[in-house]
Parts: C-alpha cells; structure tokens; sequence
C-alpha cells in the first residue's frame, strides 16, 4: 500500500463522494445551458450548486464570480492577464510558483520580488511594503508556498495593498480547502485555486473567484449558450471566461469535495495537517544528515520540504517510491521558492499532507528515511 | 374547452442569473422555473427566463427588487405562442 504524501501536487485519496459523483454525472449530467431538457438542467443544478458552495466557503457574495477552469493555472493566467499589460510593474513574494512568474514573463512584465527569510512573515510584510510603489499595477501572492508550506501573511498584505489601491491577486492553490481563505475580509482582485487539491475535486477543476468591480479578459473565445447572435463573448459572468463545454463529471466531484471540506471545517484539516508536518519535521530532524525545513507554530502549512547530506534530492525521491512512498523531489515548478531558501541547486524532497494522511504514514517516510540515511 | 395560462416570463442575462432568480423566488415561496426563453423574444440569441404565474408577478418583483436581481425584460403570454413585453 502506497503512503500518498503528495497532495501538494494532488491529493490521491478523496471522499467517496467524489468518485460516486463523478460516475454519476458521466451517464446522466448534459451541457448546462446548452438545451432545456432535463440532462441539461440536472447539469446546470449541479454547476449552480458547486459555484454556491465554493462562494460560501470562500465568502463570494455572489456565485457568479465563481468561475470554473481547469486548474489554477488557468484560473491565475485570467486574473494576471486580466489585470496586466505587457511592461507593467509587478510585486511578487520570494515564494511564487511558475503559474505566476512564467505568464509574468510571458508579458514581459517588471517583476519586484519581495523577498524574505522563510517562515518570516514579518520580514515578507516589510519587503512588500518597499516594493508595492505607486507605478506597480498589481501584486500576485502565494498563500502558502507549494514547496515549503510557509503561509504568508495575505490578511496584512490585503491590507497594505487596499490602501495603496493596488490590486491583489491570490494563489490560493495550497490553501484551499485547508487554509481559510475569506474574498471578502481580503478585497482580492482576484482568487485562483486547483479543485483536485485541499478541495479534493478531480483533476482538470478549478476556480477562478471574482472580486467587486473586476472586468476580466478571457483567454478563451467560444460558445457560452447566452447572447449566441452577439460576436463578443458576453460582458457579464460566469459566462464571460467559460467558453466551450463545461467539465461536468469533474464538477459533480468537485461539489462533492467542497461539501467535505464544509463539512469537516478548514481549521480541523488545518490542525491535522500541521500536526503531521510537525511530526514529519521532528522525526526526520532528528536523523544524522538530513535538514528539514520547518518554522515556528503557526507559519506552517502541511509541507515539509528536506534535503540529505550527499544525496540528490530526485535519487531519494525514487528511493522512497521504491519503499511505497510518495513523495516529490526536484524544484517543484517553483525555482524562485528554491532560490529565496537556499536550495536552488540542490533541489528538496517534498513531502505533503491531506485529512486522510494519518501518523503512521509519517511514521513510515521517517523510518524508510532512517534506512537510506544509515 | 381550452384553458389559455396566462404567465410571465422574467428574461435572465445568463443562466447563473436565472438560477439565483429562481432559487430567490422558491426561498420567498413563490413557484418559479427556468425555461430556455422563446426564440421569439430573444433578439440577442439564446438565454434563460424564469416563468411565473401571473397572480405572482408583483410579489416576484418586489423578492427580487429586495435581492438585488435585477430583470433583464419581462414578457407576458397568454399560452397562444404570442408574447408581450412588460414595462419595468
């Protein structure tokens, strides 16, 4: 049996709803919007209740700002596309993923990193307050980082970008669902999200969250089953970037998957996975050789990135899937995370939680870790 | 003898506009569904109407107005494929 402790990627085991809706909808879920029959309008009753709940989960007040995409990829080239032009100025954390920097780049936009020590929230604070100056048009942030878990502190940052009217787009791609993550406290210009992660939806889900006032460019042109004689896309969401068909068996187990996550409450997931992050850390601490990258109470999500001693970070990785261990290694599409804490050329070896983790699999990376170490 | 309905139907700007409508009205008590809107009445290409009954209308409207959701048109049939708009 494989201990999955890869969910910073995507989590494996999910509520059996999932599945169950998944399989479901593939037989009996149409095209929502697309006919007035009843396999249509079951999918369209479905689609509303997915934006519903992730609009209560993540305080929309409206669920059509609620919009589906493929993962949050795409959910993070909308907004940052949406937001900014080609040149522009823009702040990012020393932590971002190459979600954010490689559309920054594709722009060929000027990027300020606000840089700082891991699990430093203090320090990252002080670095945006430098860097977010009147020319930038738009600050993109990490909520937690993929490759060390360290949470930012996106309440101050929200706040610092407010008064100084600069948007604010989150990459909520390792707190959702496990981290919460609250639009309207925060005044995101824009939120983007996996479902197949902390939601626990399938792979190929998404959301993109709306804040006030945003008009959005969509990246894609097509049918959206409204204003179907119009040349544009439609001025108003959702249907303004989900053009084409919508995945709809991946929307029935996203729904399922929120459902879980409300049930269940983002501070008891988050509890138990920095419970396990923290044995992680302890128990692979202590061995000779290795250095594990944790931080103080509070300024860690369920990631915990190490490295051993003369040891590649891939050949360890391998190893311990050999072991049945799932684990990641290498730079984890985030070498700007990699350079901030000093492990670019190295690389780490990432293990990462979900609410179905339990210690005993912790137990079992720290001990096969033991046996490659000894 | 053929009982001719007559009904409104509240013109959606989208699906999802249609859906908040209807679920709005349902919360108030008042029966509402979504039906794609005639071609007939729909200049623009396809959208969704909420229909309701006639005795219905002014309470609908007061529940959306109460909502915030705001009707694009509104048409009036009396079940005889004929459709009139309403003044809001």
């Amino acid at each position: 049996v494989t201990a999955y402790l890869d969910s910073a990627a995507t989590t494996l085991q999910k509520p059996p709803g999932v599945a169950r809706a998944v399989g479901a909808a593939v037989g009996s879920l149409a095209s929502p919007g697309r006919g007035g029959h009843r396999p249509a309008m079951l999918a369209a009753d479905v689609a509303f209740d997915c934006r519903q709940a992730a609009a209560e989960l993540f305080h929309v007040h409206d669920p059509e700002k609620v919009i589906f995409t493929l993962n949050a990829t795409h959910a993070l080239n909308l907004a940052i596309k949406s937001l900014v032009k080609p040149g522009d100025t823009v702040v990012v954390s020393g932590y971002e993923h190459n979600a954010v920097t490689r559309p920054l780049h594709a722009l060929g936009c000027q990027i300020k990193v606000a840089g700082g020590p891991l699990f430093d929230p203090m320090a990252t604070l002080a670095a945006f307050d430098r860097a977010v100056t009147a020319e930038v048009a738009a600050v993109v942030c990490t909520h937690v980082s993929n490759v060390f878990g360290f949470i930012l502190p996106v309440r101050e940052l929200a706040a610092l970008c407010r008064q100084r009217g600069v948007p604010l787009i989150l990459d909520a791609a390792q707190s959702a669902g496990a981290v919460p993550v609250h639009m309207d406290e925060l005044g995101c210009a824009y939120i983007g999200m996996p479902g197949h992660k902390g939601l626990y939806g399938p792979q190929g889900t998404g959301l993109l969250l709306c804040g006030e006032g945003q008009t959005p460019r969509p990246l894609l042109e097509g049918g959206t089953g409204s204003l179907s004689a119009q040349s544009e896309m439609p001025d108003f969401l959702p249907d303004r970037l989900e053009a084409g068909t919508h995945n709809m068996p991946g929307i029935a187990g996203l729904l399922e998957g929120i459902r879980y996550v409300r049930s269940r409450g983002e501070e008891k997931i988050l509890r138990h996975e920095q419970a396990l992050a923290a044995q992680c850390a302890a128990g692979l601490g202590s061995l000779p050789g290795v250095t594990v990258y944790a931080g103080p109470a509070g300024t860690q999500a369920g990631v915990v990135s190490f490295t051993v001693r003369g040891k590649d970070c891939e050949e360890i990785g391998d190893w311990l899937g050999r072991q049945g261990i799932a684990v990641r290694a290498g730079l984890h599409c985030a070498p700007l995370a990699h350079g901030s804490a000093g492990t670019l050329q190295s690389g780490t070896v990432r293990a990462s939680f979900s609410d179905f983790n339990r210690p005993a699999e912790v137990s079992r990376l720290v001990s096969a870790v033991a046996r490659a170490v000894s | 003898m053929v009982i001719q309905m007559v009904y409104y139907l509240i013109v959606c700007r989208s699906l999802t506009y249609a859906q908040r409508t209807e679920k709005a009205l349902h919360r108030a008590g008042i029966s509402a569904h979504i039906l794609r809107s005639p071609k007939s009445i729909d200049s623009e290409g396809c959208s969704h109407s909420v229909k309701v009954s006639e005795r219905s209308l002014a309470a609908a409207l007061s529940v959306l107005a109460r909502a915030d959701l705001s009707p694009k048109r509104i048409f009036v049939t009396y079940g005889d494929g004929s459709y009139q708009e309403v003044g809001l």
